[in-house]
């Protein structure tokens, strides 16, 4: 998890010289969820959006994601799939690791010279990279909020009718995805991101996260899983190769 | 019935002799969609939308000892969409909003509550950098 990644990161550069707000975009049980900030005991500024308000304000279609915002209220560079580091999530028989440094380098960098950081992104450029959004996204986004309220209110039967709506208008929208997987269980929203992700790097040119660009980046998206029983495999593999 | 806006649940009078449309008393709209009526129309914040002539009557009506705004029909002229599914409605985000702010840079206000019980506003911290990401335990 990169909350304590990003602790660490807050106390190295300087809590006096920047406010660093971290959002939960999680419409499970708030006491769950908060569980993960009390594990990192983290200083900075901590929010659960059970709503998803902040991803849809700033347009992002993944988690994490990650804006800077100037002293004058400007955007100054916003991405997906910002973790803070290298970061392994295990489930069940296996693990995958995702994430690297490149955007804490990147934020301390900006962080220490302001506009003249090379990673300052102009309006142009913000503009550019923004998703596009069209009548299905807004309407997806409706269909999203009233998917999470019937969640929220115990009606699953329609917060599933409304998670695959929303899905099926906005296809590329990954939190509509993992959030709707998520209602079915951790585990089984954990398998289905890996299965689509896979099948999107080998079968399409879109990507699980639009690449940050930059430098340095690696691990932008899943890696395969390393099973429990892949060394075994590996070995087995070795040995048919020797006779 | 219920309206899922801006982040917020809001639970408001319906009129009963027609639930095909959203109709919200005008005393409710800002605290159900954000919007107040005002003499040069539609405001939300600083920016104001005039309601076109030829649907006043069509869109303000008195019944039920109370006035109405057929916001349904308002949301459609602006380009908003909305889901439904019986008494909930659930409208999405406002175009003109994105094309003032996010798309020429300025980033977006919001006001939440931090776990502490804190009010949030990202607008507070004018003058400072900030860095603002999302997570999930999913």
């Amino acid at each position: 998890m990169s909350l304590p990644v990003w602790q660490e990161l807050y106390e190295s550069i300087g809590p006096d010289r920047f406010e660093l707000i971290s959002v939960a975009q999680d419409s499970g049980d708030p006491k769950a969820v908060g569980r993960w900030f009390d594990r990192a005991s983290p200083t900075f500024r901590c929010v659960i959006d059970p709503t998803h308000q902040i991803s849809s304000l700033f347009g992002w279609v993944n988690v994490p994601s990650a804006a800077w915002i100037d002293e004058e209220g400007t955007v100054v560079r916003s991405n997906e799939g910002t973790y803070p580091g290298e970061s392994t999530v295990r489930f069940g028989l296996g693990k995958v690791r995702f994430g690297d440094d490149s955007f804490a380098r990147a934020t301390r960098d900006w962080i220490e010279r302001g506009a003249d950081s090379e990673h300052v992104w102009s309006s142009t450029q913000l503009a550019e990279r923004l998703k596009p959004v069209d009548n299905d996204t807004r309407l997806a986004e409706a269909t999203f909020k009233l998917a999470l309220h019937f969640e929220a209110v115990g009606d699953s039967e329609r917060a599933l009718k409304h998670f695959a709506a929303a899905q099926v208008l906005a296809p590329d929208n990954w939190i509509y995805h993992r959030q709707g997987w998520t209602h079915r269980g951790a585990l089984y929203a954990g398998l289905k991101v890996l299965m689509r992700s896979n099948y999107l790097q080998k079968n399409t040119d879109k990507s699980f996260y639009d690449p940050t660009g930059l430098p340095g980046e690696d691990y932008r998206r899943f890696t395969q899983p390393e099973w429990l029983w892949n060394p075994a495999v590996r070995r087995f593999k070795q040995l048919l190769r020797r006779q | 019935m219920i309206i899922l806006a801006n982040g917020n649940t809001t639970e408001i009078a319906q009129r009963t002799d027609d639930t095909e449309h959203l109709w919200v008393r005008v005393g409710d709209l800002p605290r159900a969609t954000g919007w107040q009526m005002k003499p040069q129309g539609m405001c939300l914040g600083e920016m104001c939308v005039p309601l076109p002539d030829n649907k006043v009557e069509e869109w303000i009506a008195d019944a039920e000892d109370w006035v109405w705004m057929c916001y349904s029909e308002f949301a459609d002229m602006i380009g908003q969409r909305y889901a439904r599914d019986g008494d909930v409605w659930s409208l999405g985000s406002v175009p003109a909003v994105r094309r003032s702010g996010l798309e020429i840079g300025i980033a977006p206000d919001f006001e939440v509550t931090e776990r502490n019980g804190d009010t949030l506003r990202l607008s507070d911290f004018r003058g400072r950098k900030v860095v603002l990401f999302t997570w999930a335990s999913w």
